[in-house]
């Protein structure tokens, strides 16, 4: 292999790592974008609870204070986009596909959240995540049917379109160690429960256990 | 499993990114490859050996120094 080849393979190793934060950073953003919107939903909401009206100064300035942070990481996100283009690296037509989904999911997952919190169509407690609170049948029937039919049907789509052999494998091994995770911390937790030690088992929080360590070890896996 | 994609890479001047593309994978599979975090699949290791006209065993190297069977 000549210098001029090797300084090449540095230089495509080098983008390639720049490349990776950068999308981190993106995708990092558009985490904080969500969680930002659910604070508005959930600032919104608990307006809604205690009457309505017109918001005060100081709901005013948290509510344009969040806003403000949410157009920041846009900006970021949008910035880090740009340069990404004009690096001139060509992105392969599999990555173009999962990227342009990512961003679809955040766009319309934020949307819907933010519409719902604008129109006040639900309170805090039914649409907390963690909440065992009872739940207008509207809601039940919207999120099962997203749940249970959309996010099926779209993951299906990602699995066969937008994800390659090693992503697939990093899911493989991310919900392995998942069901693991679950196998373990379940009866864990109901014997300890029964020693009178741990509140009772709560399925909706093993739940997000288990997608938490499925997503821990698939992120470390694809990215390492 | 080391490899000789990296070497190969460079002397077509490929980036990652072009590798991926006629690989149809992403820049971190072609990358995971290279730096041996990810053996490939069987077929995808045949489209390697495709793409850069050599025989698998040339490109991935499984340490295996024992005689050959048969």
């Amino acid at each position: 292999m000549t210098n001029t080849q090797e300084s090449a393979m540095g230089d495509a190793d080098q983008k390639m790592g720049g490349n990776i934060a950068r999308n981190l950073w993106m995708m990092l953003s558009g985490v904080g974008i969500i969680m930002l919107l659910g604070v508005i939903t959930g600032f919104l909401s608990q307006h809604n609870a205690q009457g309505g009206g017109t918001l005060d100064l100081a709901g005013v300035a948290v509510l344009g204070a969040v806003a403000a942070a949410i157009l920041i990481l846009a900006f970021v996100i949008w910035k880090l986009f740009q340069q990404g283009k004009q690096s001139g690296e060509k992105v392969p037509r599999r990555e173009k596909v999962y990227n342009r989904f990512l961003v679809g999911s955040f766009l319309f997952g934020g949307a819907t959240g933010l519409a719902l919190a604008l129109t006040g169509s639900f309170d805090a407690h039914e649409t907390s995540l963690m909440s065992n609170a009872a739940m207008s049948p509207v809601l039940a029937i919207i999120l099962s049917i997203a749940i249970g039919v959309i996010l099926p049907a779209i993951t299906l789509y990602w699995h066969r379109h937008a994800v390659d052999e090693q992503e697939e494998a990093a899911y493989r091994f991310g919900a392995l160690i998942a069901i693991y995770a679950f196998w373990f911390i379940a009866p864990v937790w109901w014997l300890l429960w029964r020693g009178g030690i741990l509140p009772e088992v709560n399925g909706v929080t093993l739940y997000f256990i288990t997608m938490f360590v499925a997503l821990v070890v698939w992120f470390w896996k694809k990215y390492r | 499993m080391k490899n000789q994609l990296k070497v190969l890479r460079a002397m077509r001047n490929w980036s990652q990114a072009d590798l991926g593309e006629h690989l149809d994978v992403s820049r971190q599979a072609v990358n995971a490859i290279e730096t041996g975090k990810y053996d490939p699949s069987l077929p995808l290791a045949f489209k390697i050996s495709r793409l850069f006209d050599l025989p698998i065993e040339e490109i991935f190297d499984d340490e295996y120094s024992g005689e050959r069977d048969g």
